[in-house]
């Protein structure tokens, strides 16, 4: 295709955004309010998976060593506990720190009373371990279990589980969500194209006697779905900002120094990338699904225009 | 190999020069432009439309095609555009055969010749000089180009001076006087005219034809469709008479109206 074509054809598209102003003023809208719903879909998602890694990283297991073990034995262990799948992290605590932890965390007016407990230290060493993934917990349980020279292993398996469980469920309805409202845009882009289609169904038929490519024809509207798809991507980014920021406000005014919400600036350019993404993609495909039907029937040269 | 047709140049001169190509690669030498051969077309609601059609129209011809509503001639036009293709036998229109056409060759037919509409089919939005300007954009011509040959194709029509009105600021005649300058702006070698005084007075139809006339003079081939029977003894061209799908009397054949 000839430049001047080219810059004729992506001209009329975007010409075509405000001649159907009313369609696009509608489609945007439409479009916006999918895009502010995933939108908020992720920052939510953003926030509960920064929750749950915070709840994740908290989860720790405590790896108990038998009694009367040599010190190097001890950290010969650790080490390969260092090096087993979904580890994240092995911290040895010996016996004596174990236990002082534990009376500190009595309190002062316990500390006195339990004093005889450092001359005849009933703990053993131990190590405090963080998983990596807490949905392979179970697995990772059993492997330091059967570790030789280990006397027991606790952890919070519930809380493992319950993390895990809400992640999973977290993450896959925010897929089914994002998808759903994505096939939404491209409908609602398809069916403004339609739209268009039929206002310049003589403009087509006219193109079609002259001897236009289909691609010819397919250009302008492609264009203008584009457009709107990238209004609405620009438009949503700066509603959602809005949106985050008084929610942001709102959290710190109740929940001071509880929670924290990830900043936006974090991710706003990532949504716009999606934003972009999804208004392109609505656009294109809207356009060609739209076009697809009309330009396969060749009667449109010569048939009636009503 | 070329087929030479009028050319529209700078200030409304008319020279001759070459424009399309034919696809076959060979001299069209005598061939016909069109060629009707043992054509059938029935469509799927079982209309059969034209039934067993023979027939050749060669360059520089200017023919009247006649007959009552329904008889065939739409489809007789809708097989020369490739907008239908024949259940049997073969159509072939300016080197392109239709068993041979893919996809990809309709518009390059298409480009070869210039529609002129009974509706007019001009867009109300748009000024006398972009409707045909329109034509010029749609296969790519430049901006130089499009200036040239659009204010001589308004010129040689009789419409220089209404390039700014808008369609709905013409008579019906000129509507149709401004389709034919957008049917003539890329140069075609045929003009098909689907009854194109169909929708103008009788006095306006006469001006329309004696337009086709000269454009036919020219060199341009000319298909005019229409059911006006007294402008076609008018003019005294070759006349195909279609009934019931059946080319029924061809002038050029000694057949009478």
């Amino acid at each position: 295709m000839k430049p001047q074509s080219m810059s004729y054809l992506t001209g009329e598209g975007l010409k075509n955004v405000w001649v159907n102003r009313m369609m696009s003023l509608a489609s945007v809208g439409v479009l916006i309010a999918c895009m502010l719903l995933i939108g908020v879909a992720v920052a939510f998602s953003l926030n509960v998976d920064k929750s749950l890694g915070t709840l994740q990283e908290q989860n720790v297991v405590m790896v108990y060593f038998e009694d009367g073990r040599e010190e190097t034995a001890n950290l010969q262990s650790i080490d390969e506990i260092q090096h087993m799948d979904n580890i994240k992290d092995a911290v040895y605590i010996p016996k004596e720190e174990g236990l002082r932890a534990q009376l500190e965390q009595l309190g002062t007016e316990y500390e006195a009373i339990f004093s005889w407990l450092e001359e005849e230290n009933p703990l053993p060493d131990g190590a405090m371990v963080t998983l990596s993934d807490l949905s392979e917990y179970d697995a990772t349980y059993n492997a330091l279990q059967a570790l030789p020279g280990i006397k027991n292993v606790n952890g919070s398996r519930d809380v493992a589980m319950m993390v895990t469980t809400v992640s999973r469920i977290i993450g896959l309805a925010g897929f089914w969500i994002i998808l759903l409202l994505m096939l939404i845009a491209l409908v609602i882009i398809a069916n403004t194209i339609r739209i268009t289609i039929h206002n310049r169904r003589l403009e087509i038929s006219i193109m079609k006697a002259v001897g236009a490519t289909n691609w010819f024809i397919r250009i302008p509207f492609i264009v203008e779905g584009m457009a709107l798809g990238v209004i609405s991507g620009v438009l949503t980014t700066g509603l959602l900002y809005l949106v985050y920021s008084f929610a942001t406000q709102s959290v710190n005014k109740y929940y001071p120094g509880q929670l924290e919400l990830v900043p936006f600036r974090s991710f706003y350019l990532n949504l716009f990338g999606i934003f972009i993404a999804i208004g392109l993609f609505a656009g294109v495909a809207g356009s060609l699904v739209s076009l697809g039907k009309y330009l396969k029937r060749e009667g449109s040269a010569f048939g009636a225009i009503h | 190999m070329a087929v030479h047709c009028p050319l529209i140049a700078q200030e409304g001169v008319i020279i001759t020069g070459s424009l399309t190509q034919n696809p076959l690669q060979q001299p069209l030498g005598e061939l016909p432009v069109i060629e009707f051969r043992g054509v059938y077309k029935t469509y799927q609601n079982g209309t059969h439309a034209l039934r067993d059609v023979n027939l050749k129209i060669y360059k520089g011809e200017f023919v009247f095609v006649v007959g009552a509503s329904g008889a065939g001639k739409s489809t007789f036009i809708k097989l020369i555009v490739r907008e239908e293709t024949p259940n049997a036998g073969a159509v072939s229109v300016n080197g392109f055969k239709s068993g041979a056409m893919t996809r990809r060759d309709v518009p390059r037919l298409r480009r070869t010749m210039g529609i002129v509409f009974q509706d007019f089919r001009l867009i109300p939005g748009m000024t006398v000089f972009d409707n045909v300007a329109f034509a010029m954009r749609v296969v790519g011509a430049s901006n130089f180009d499009i200036r040239k040959r659009v204010s001589s194709a308004l010129n040689l029509v009789g419409l220089g001076g209404k390039a700014r009105s808008r369609p709905n600021e013409l008579s019906g005649g000129e509507q149709q006087r401004v389709g034919l300058a957008r049917a003539l702006v890329n140069n075609p070698s045929l003009i098909i005219a689907d009854e194109p005084t169909g929708n103008v007075d009788p006095n306006m139809s006469y001006e329309i034809v004696e337009l086709l006339t000269e454009i036919n003079r020219r060199g341009t081939t000319v298909i005019m469709v229409t059911h006006e029977h007294q402008l076609v003894r008018d003019f005294n061209r070759r006349v195909v008479m279609i009934e019931s799908g059946s080319v029924i009397a061809d002038s050029a054949a000694g057949g009478v109206l």
